[in-house]
């Protein structure tokens, strides 16, 4: 029998050299320290362990 | 909002968990059988037309095959199920639209990629998703990644669990 090839990527999810993670399309984000959950169909998270909004990206990677 | 893969050639399908249900526009008289039968599913007035959440696969399967023309005809997601159909199953594609029998497309996942933040630990990724970092792009089908959010891996874009030894809190 054949498998189920017809999984499409749902989300691009991009890594960003010295920067932060962009997630785009169809996800949903869980948080589970600030205990939200929501699916804004664009995120950048951040990577570098800086950021003063976590989880997300706010430029502190270019300090 | 209608997706793209709702057409295919001929017309458009519409599906639940179970089955597909695939409607020809061209050869649809009006018949209404569907529509006096389950407006619940079947509504002419609403766009798309067609619910598939309006009612059980049971009954969905019972008025699909009332429909006296090519108008409207149903199967199986799961395609072993296709093979053994009986011929009372009027509107079945394998009687009514044999040539989709081989529209393996119309099973198509949708479910949304799970982004997980991890207490003071890394982001992990389940489902399908391309993934890119640095010159390599992937597809990632049904699989599973943890990208480091502390910045300290020696393993990076992932996670080497090194966020515990330097205590990350994120
Ligand atoms: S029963 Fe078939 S022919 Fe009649 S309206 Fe419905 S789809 Fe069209
Ligand atoms: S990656 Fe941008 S703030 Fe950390
Ligand atoms: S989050 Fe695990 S090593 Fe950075």
């Amino acid at each position: 029998m054949e498998e189920n090839n017809n999984k499409k990527p749902q989300a691009i999810v991009e890594v960003i050299e010295f920067g932060p993670l962009k997630i785009s399309g169809n996800f949903i984000i869980k948080d589970l320290k600030r205990n939200k959950e929501e699916s804004p169909g664009e995120i950048w998270l951040c990577r570098c362990g800086k950021s003063n909004n976590k989880p997300y990206c706010d430029d502190s990677h270019k300090k | 909002m209608e997706k793209d893969e709702n057409h295919f050639s001929g017309g458009k399908r519409y599906r639940n968990k179970d089955i597909t249900v695939y409607w020809k526009p061209s050869a649809c008289v009006h018949a209404s059988y569907c529509y006096r039968e389950l407006i619940e599913v079947f509504d002419p007035s609403r766009r798309p037309w067609v619910d598939m959440e309006g009612a059980s696969t049971e009954k969905i399967i019972e008025v699909v095959n009332l429909c006296p023309t090519d108008a409207l005809a149903w199967k199986w997601n799961d395609e072993e199920k296709n093979q053994d159909v009986r011929a009372d199953q009027y509107n079945h594609i394998k009687f009514r639209r044999p040539g989709l029998m081989q529209d393996k497309n119309s099973v198509i996942e949708e479910t949304p990629v799970s982004v997980k933040v991890m207490i003071d630990g890394p982001v992990v990724l389940k489902g399908d998703f391309e993934l890119t970092y640095g010159t390599t792009k992937k597809v990632v089908s049904d699989g599973m990644i943890s990208i480091c959010r502390c910045g300290v891996s020696d393993h990076q874009p992932f996670c080497d669990g090194r966020h515990r030894k330097t205590g990350f809190n994120g």
